[in-house]
């Protein structure tokens, strides 16, 4: 199942964040993850990836590398640098928060 | 165009990696058309290939990848965004990467270079023309910079003023006196105070001699100069001493490279000057290019030998009528020009007081003038500045006409580009980038056209440095391109580049798209572009107009001096002069070896008269002045006095010559002696004696003189001068020991003047011509920068000629072959064929006329400054008819011939093809 894209726009650049935070990855291999990890549901069109990474790139979240790979192709790896970090873990409480509040008005429960 | 083959290149690219064609097209669209720079551009590409090339690795369908790929075009407008963020001013990106102008540029020149590669045709025929246009521009500018405007090799030369005398109306160089008095009276205001002079030797031995430049300074000349030695010494005070007794010279550098191949051992080592050694004390710095810019010196001596060095029957020490030197002088520290000039009034006023020479004239003064200001001389100053600035009009009018053709075919281009610029326009590309991929093209032509045109500009520098000009001086003139020479062709090219680009770029990415794509369609062009076609058309009739009328004039200007009656030397005459060694003839005996000589002359087969003038007319040095008057006129409150030229002839010398006696007789053998005699000529007795006869009347010159005979009046100074006041004195009994000989002869001159140096020889081996030439050689002399330049502007009138023609003919055949659809609907209509050329061709010629009005306007403009520049150049009846007519007829030309093709077309066809 897809979410749609209104509420998607908040939660990608974390998503993205989150996962780059615990290894670096390159385009390919990052919405394969997003795909398995999330069972589809933070699954975004690569119209959306790519453009989201150049933001996230721009504002000195992450930062790019060409690497070439054991197969011989060469890939642009993304890691966290220390400002995404940071970043990431202000995100990660205003989440937690968010998410509270929705359970504590019973939008999370019902729906498991 | 930019974007659209930066998309071809990319999906080539992306197929080239293996992608399939669909995947491929929006790999392409997606990194080529968000907007991103080169690198940028190449890493989002290189991205989005690598994860197709995953994905289809992974073994998933072309179709599946594209479909989670999403929509391409949101991805592109993302992209973008997300660009804009990282050249935002917040980014913490390194700027390099934010504002990458280099890659950028060097992008579009590469496709620039691709896209003109092309059409070699187009670009050959434009970057030759701009070079052309460019080089001759850029060399003339280098000549310029040569003559006007190069700074004086001089340390502190802001407390350096060049020291002239003012008589009259007219500024001149001093005498030694004037110089040594000036020196004396303002010790306070200048630290130091020199004089120049310039003369002519014979260097070496026997037969082994060759003409030098010599320039003969005082003992301060060096120290204000402050260039230090290449080698040795320079001259000092303790060069400036006794007349006659400091026979040393410096060397100048280029002299020293070239007679004694920088021999580094040279100093001590002696020269032979008019047969007499002179120890080399030094050599000048190369730097060092003398006192008067353009008469660098071979070899410099001291003021002390001047009379042995240039010898002539008055003591250039001594007298106070030898205007001929040159003042230097550097204010002390701290004075500023108002003292100096405070001071040199004192020292004038001093001179009037006690009515020496020129002083006499209540107006006489000294002139300071900083020589930061000086170019060549004090009167001639003006001229050369206007001079210059009339010539690089001149060049620039040329450049604006070779702009303006190539401006036309831009245009053209432009428009068969329309299409294409649209469409990129369309799909996203902004007007700055295409505008920026068009301008791109004309600069690269500008600038390569720039580079030809300053290769031409540095061989012609080396022609210049290397012709021997056939001037009775020196002329060396070093216009080797400098910095700011490079610099100025630099800056025409780019500036040309702009304004042939410009115009047209605008014009075809005019954001009006939808009329572009109507235009297109209906094939006759819309109102805005039909204006600049028509503007381009007029402003290039008027420009070649103004240029071509110019030229003319300039041209029949320098004709009509060639018609000019020098007033002598006009029958086959051999001209030979002759230096006599003061040391070997010494004053008593001249006279009498001067007309020995004189009668070997006149014994050669041939030779019907002979003629001896210690100073020959039309030669740009030793001019030598009287100041006379009516003595009858004391009384008067003003007193006629006028500064006349002067000359010391032997009888004769009218008949060789051809000067033509009004009244009165020729000097005999024995005139000079107590008698006081004198000949004048009709200018000086119509401003001494108006209206009456000159003959049997005093003058005053010195003492009481005279006046024996009226003759003609020759041209003495230039072939332009106004009538100018002569007295001729007798020979006989004065000191010359330079003189003039003409062998007027009934055969060939120049086989006279071999046979005169055979004759001279065998009077005496030892004595040396200073110059054999003829007399028609010697008058065209005097012609000799006036017919260079006449030569040169026929040149490029001729070019200009062609160019113009050639745009012209382009332009006007383009506009109105782009009527061919509506002539079609007028055929079709049933207008015949004739009609709808005349109306072509009509409306061709009513352009022309507007264009010629304002051509005619400001050529007006033009020959009012160049009758100041040029005497007999001006208003010309016949240049101001026949150019207008002439171009007329080539634009006629140029429209009627399309038009007859358009009428020969089938109405169907021209409907059709709709271009």
């Amino acid at each position: 199942m897809r979410v749609e894209r209104e509420l998607l726009r908040g939660a990608g650049p974390v998503t993205v964040l989150r996962l780059l935070s615990q290894r670096e990855m390159y385009g390919y291999e990052l919405v394969q993850a997003l795909d398995q990890r999330t069972d589809g549901v933070l699954a975004m069109g690569q119209s959306t990836l790519y453009p989201l990474l150049y933001g996230l790139e721009a504002k000195s979240l992450i930062r790019g590398a060409w690497r070439t790979a054991a197969s011989g192709r060469r890939r642009k790896y993304y890691a966290v640098t220390a400002k995404g970090a940071a970043y990431l873990k202000t995100r990660q409480v205003q989440w937690r928060r968010l998410v509270a509040a929705m359970g504590e008005l019973g939008l999370l429960g019902r729906a498991r | 165009m930019a974007p659209d083959l930066d998309l071809l290149e990319l999906e080539h690219r992306a197929r080239g990696r293996g992608l399939p064609p669909a995947v491929a097209a929006t790999v392409a669209r997606v990194a080529g058309l968000a907007g991103l720079d080169l690198v940028r551009r190449d890493e989002v590409f290189e991205e989005l290939v690598a994860h197709f090339e995953d994905g289809l690795a992974a073994g998933r369908a072309a179709e599946a990848l594209l479909a989670e790929f999403g929509d391409p075009a949101r991805t592109t407008t993302l992209v973008a965004e997300s660009a804009r963020i990282a050249r935002s001013p917040d980014s913490t990106l390194p700027a390099a990467r934010r504002f990458p102008v280099v890659p950028l540029i060097l992008r579009e020149l590469r496709f620039a270079s691709r896209r003109l590669l092309k059409s070699p045709g187009f670009s050959a025929i434009a970057i030759l023309t701009l070079a052309l246009g460019i080089g001759a521009m850029t060399s003339m500018f280098s000549v310029i910079n040569a003559v006007v405007l190069r700074p004086w090799p001089i340390a502190g030369v802001e407390e350096v003023y060049d020291l002239f005398e003012r008589i009259g109306g007219g500024t001149q160089p001093l005498t030694n006196p004037d110089l040594r008095d000036f020196e004396r009276a303002t010790t306070d205001a200048f630290a130091a105070v020199a004089g120049v002079r310039y003369a002519r030797a014979q260097a070496g031995e026997g037969a082994e001699t060759a003409p030098v430049a010599v320039e003969l300074v005082t003992g301060s000349y060096f120290g204000i100069v402050g260039l230090p030695p290449a080698l040795g010494r320079l001259l000092g005070p303790e060069d400036d001493l006794a007349p006659g007794g400091h026979p040393v010279v410096v060397l100048g550098h280029r002299y020293w490279v070239r007679n004694f191949h920088a021999d580094p051992g040279v100093v001590g080592r002696s020269i032979r000057l008019n047969g007499r050694p002179y120890s080399i004390i030094g050599v000048a710095a190369a730097e060092y290019q003398g006192n008067v810019r353009a008469l660098r010196p071979d070899v410099t001596a001291s003021m002390m030998m001047v009379n042995i060095l240039s010898p002539s029957e008055t003591d250039l020490l001594e007298s106070r009528e030898a205007h001929g030197m040159f003042g230097k002088a550097r204010v002390r520290a701290g004075v500023t020009e108002a003292r100096a000039n405070g001071a040199a009034d004192r020292a004038a006023a001093d001179l009037r007081l006690r009515r020496v020479g020129s002083w006499e004239s209540e107006t006489a003064a000294f002139r300071l003038i900083p020589t930061k200001n000086t170019i060549l001389f004090p009167d001639a100053d003006p001229y050369l500045r206007r001079l210059s600035g009339l010539l690089l009009g001149v060049m620039g009018l040329l450049l604006l006409v070779i702009c303006a053709n190539l401006a036309g075919f831009l245009l053209a281009r432009g428009i068969d580009r329309r299409r294409e610029i649209a469409v990129q326009l369309a799909i996203g590309a902004t007007r700055g980038r295409v505008l920026l991929a068009l301008m791109m093209e004309s600069l690269l032509l500008g600038s390569v056209g720039g580079v030809g045109g300053l290769a031409m500009t540095a061989v012609f520098a080396r022609l210049l440095a290397n012709i021997e000009l056939p001037l009775p001086i020196p002329v060396a003139l070093d216009a080797a391109p400098d910095l700011w020479v490079f610099g100025f062709g630099a800056v025409v090219a780019l500036a040309s580049g702009l304004v042939f680009g410009l115009a047209p770029a605008l014009k075809a990415t005019a954001p009006d798209l939808i009329t572009a794509l109507r235009d297109e369609s209906a094939g006759g062009g819309g109102r805005g572009r039909s204006r600049l076609r028509n503007g381009l058309v007029i402003g290039q009739v008027a420009a070649c107009l103004v240029l071509l009328i110019t030229t003319g004039l300039l041209i029949r200007g320098v004709q009509s001096l060639r018609r000019v009656d020098p007033g002598f030397g006009q029958r086959p005459t051999a001209v030979v002069a002759v230096t006599f060694p003061v040391n070997r003839y010494p004053v008593e005996q001249r006279l009498t070896a001067i007309r020995e000589v004189a009668a070997r002359f006149g014994r050669l087969g041939g030779v019907v008269g002979v003629g001896v003038i210690d100073n020959i007319h039309l030669n740009l040095m030793n001019t030598q002045t009287a100041s006379v008057r009516n003595p009858e006129d004391n009384g008067a409150a003003e007193r006629v006095s006028l500064d006349a030229d002067r000359a010391a002839v032997d009888t004769g010398f009218f008949a060789a010559a051809g000067i033509e006696f009004v009244r009165g007789r020729d000097f005999r053998a024995d005139d000079g002696g107590t008698a006081r005699v004198a000949i004048v000529n009709e200018a000086l007795a119509a401003r001494l004696w108006p209206g009456q006869d000159p003959i049997g009347r005093r003058l005053m010159q010195d003492q009481l003189v005279e006046v024996v005979g009226l003759v003609r009046t020759a041209k003495i100074r230039s072939l332009t001068e106004p009538p100018r006041p002569v007295i001729y004195t007798p020979l006989a009994g004065q000191r010359a020991a330079a003189v003039w000989y003409l062998l007027r002869t009934s055969g060939d001159a120049d086989l006279t003047a071999g046979a005169a140096l055979a004759a001279l020889k065998s009077f005496d081996r030892e004595l040396i011509p200073t110059s054999v030439t003829t007399a028609a050689r010697h008058i065209g002399t005097t012609m000799l920068p006036v017919r260079l330049g006449a030569m040169l502007l026929s040149g490029l009138a001729a070019v200009a000629m062609i160019l113009a023609v050639v745009g012209l003919y382009g332009t006007v055949s383009y506009a109105v072959a782009q009527r061919n659809r509506e002539v079609g609907i007028r055929l079709a209509l049933g207008a015949s064929p004739s009609t709808v050329v005349r109306m072509l061709a009509v409306d061709g010629l009513k352009l022309v006329g507007w264009g010629a009005g304002i051509g005619l306007l400001l050529a007006g403009v033009v020959a009012l400054g160049l009758r100041r520049v040029l005497a007999g150049a001006g208003f010309d009846a016949v240049i101001f008819l026949t150019v207008p007519l002439g171009l007329a007829l080539v634009v006629g030309l140029a429209a009627w011939l399309p038009a007859r093709r358009a009428g020969k077309v089938a109405p169907a066809m021209a409907l059709r093809s709709g271009e």
